[in-house]
């Protein structure tokens, strides 16, 4: 299969650049918010940021699964892993996210039973080959990863497993940008919409931010060209006084989305009414909880959770950088007392939190003249 | 970083590209085979390390037929012509 290596081709990535040169109106200085940590991820990793003009800013979004989840929200996770029988399963950069008195990894340590896995799909395995233990999933993610927590809990169902329990930490997208955009701190020209979770919900969602704020979206895929393309699409829309919601990664996401993963979620989950997201404060709307339906499989309903708030370190501005206020770089303990192998707030623990990737692709300053 | 050992493929979700799931990362995968009944479809990606993917959000399915997979969950079926 050839999916990538036409997204890749250095001569077409140079004349992408050349045509956003051409595009820019000197002395503007254009703000592009990247909503998902993938599309970080790939800025550095290709070195795409050093293709744009210096007036040409790209600011990180909250699109990082982990690193919006509040330090309260981990504590609960542990207190759970802590209960007498149960095997506690996540996803592997979960069980690094410190709380306030370790992580995951740290409760493993303590004598836990935490298992990393891959998919819920594998959780719920693991529950059928451990009658006698009771299994939770800590389920996190955004519209991408709800459907198979949807879809696993679907089949638990179906075949009346009842030592299987989700924990569900799963967000929305829109409340938040929608939180973004209400923000005073931030003045944004633009977003880039996030690829994978528009396979899921389409494209359509977004059509709120030209209508409500007059800003252009284009969704996009995560090859060096594809973030690109996006970036020159969203400036020929500025350019042209256009602003509305364009599909750049047409080979992957129908505009409307995938209506029975859609099905799916509506069936599985209910909004909550609101959630604490790491920097960002409380947000109504903008978690998903389990169904009446689902009940029985809800983790917090099996078992009580401490539900504490906790404020995060004082050191750490994970939260600004969240909101895309300041670079990884501008916080105080980036890359000294926070690194990837130990990390004080969220967005160095996953490789698409931003500072992971400013860490991992050394870029420790500013390097570009911002005009 | 890990010495936890995934065989499926994408791999550890500890490895220098980042937890995969985390990541809102998906991965193209060819249909190897199907099992219509538990909705089940073995895949391969293009290092060709297979797993078992559920295909309850996608159309009907064919050996041949490519996907875009997240969390061992099948998201979306790839038109090839358009990814050419």
């Amino acid at each position: 299969m050839r999916f990538v290596d036409e997204f890749r081709d250095a001569e077409l990535g140079q004349a992408l650049a050349t045509e956003i040169l051409a595009t820019v109106e000197p002395g503007r200085h254009y703000k592009v918010m990247e909503v998902c940590g993938g599309h970080t991820h790939s800025i550095y990793k290709y070195g795409i940021d050093d293709l744009l003009p210096a007036n040409v800013e790209l600011v990180h979004g909250p699109g990082c699964p982990v690193c919006v989840i509040p330090m309260g929200r981990v504590d609960d996770g542990i207190a759970l892993a802590h209960q007498p029988g149960v095997i506690f399963t996540c996803f592997g950069d979960m069980m690094r996210i410190p709380g306030s008195e370790g992580s995951l990894l740290d409760a493993k340590a303590e004598g836990a039973d935490v298992r990393m896995v891959y998919s819920p799909l594998d959780a719920l395995r693991i529950a059928k080959q451990n009658p006698d233990r009771d299994v939770v999933f800590f389920a996190i993610g955004f519209e991408t990863t709800a459907p198979s927590t949807a879809l696993t809990l679907k089949r638990a169902k179906a075949e009346g497993v009842e030592n299987f329990f989700c924990m569900s930490s799963h967000v929305t997208i829109v409340p938040p940008l929608r939180a973004l955009l209400d923000s005073p701190d931030l003045r944004l020209d633009g977003f880039i919409g996030p690829g994978h979770v528009s396979t899921v919900v389409g494209a359509r969602p977004f059509e709120f931010i030209p209508a409500d704020y007059g800003k252009p979206v284009v969704v996009a895929g995560f090859e060096p060209l594809d973030v690109l393309q996006a970036i020159q699409m969203i400036l020929v829309q500025l350019a042209e006084g256009r602003c509305e919601v364009e599909n750049q990664y047409k080979r992957v996401v129908p505009y409307d989305g995938n209506l029975r993963a859609l099905e799916v979620l509506a069936e599985v989950f209910v909004l909550r009414p609101h959630f604490e997201w790491r920097g960002l404060g409380f947000i109504s709307q903008s978690a998903l909880a389990l169904s009446e339906a689902y009940a029985d499989f809800d983790a917090e309903r099996r078992w009580s959770v401490p539900g504490v708030r906790v404020a995060d370190p004082k050191a750490c501005q994970c939260g600004e950088v969240l909101k895309g206020v300041i670079k990884p770089f501008e916080c105080k303990v980036f890359g000294s007392a926070c690194t990837p192998e130990r990390p004080i707030g969220t967005c160095m623990v996953s490789s698409e939190g931003a500072c992971a990737a400013y860490y991992n692709y050394g870029r420790f300053a500013r390097e570009r003249e911002v005009v | 970083m890990s010495a936890v050992e995934l065989p499926q493929a994408g791999g550890s979700c500890l490895a220098e590209e980042g937890c995969i799931t985390c990541g809102d990362t998906a991965l193209p995968m060819r249909v190897l085979d199907v099992d219509g009944e538990s909705r089940l479809a073995l895949c391969a990606d293009e290092a060709g390390a297979t797993e078992e993917v559920a295909i309850d959000l996608v159309g009907p399915l064919s050996p041949g037929d490519a996907v875009l997979v997240h969390a061992r969950v099948a998201l979306v079926r790839l038109e090839l012509e358009a990814l050419r």
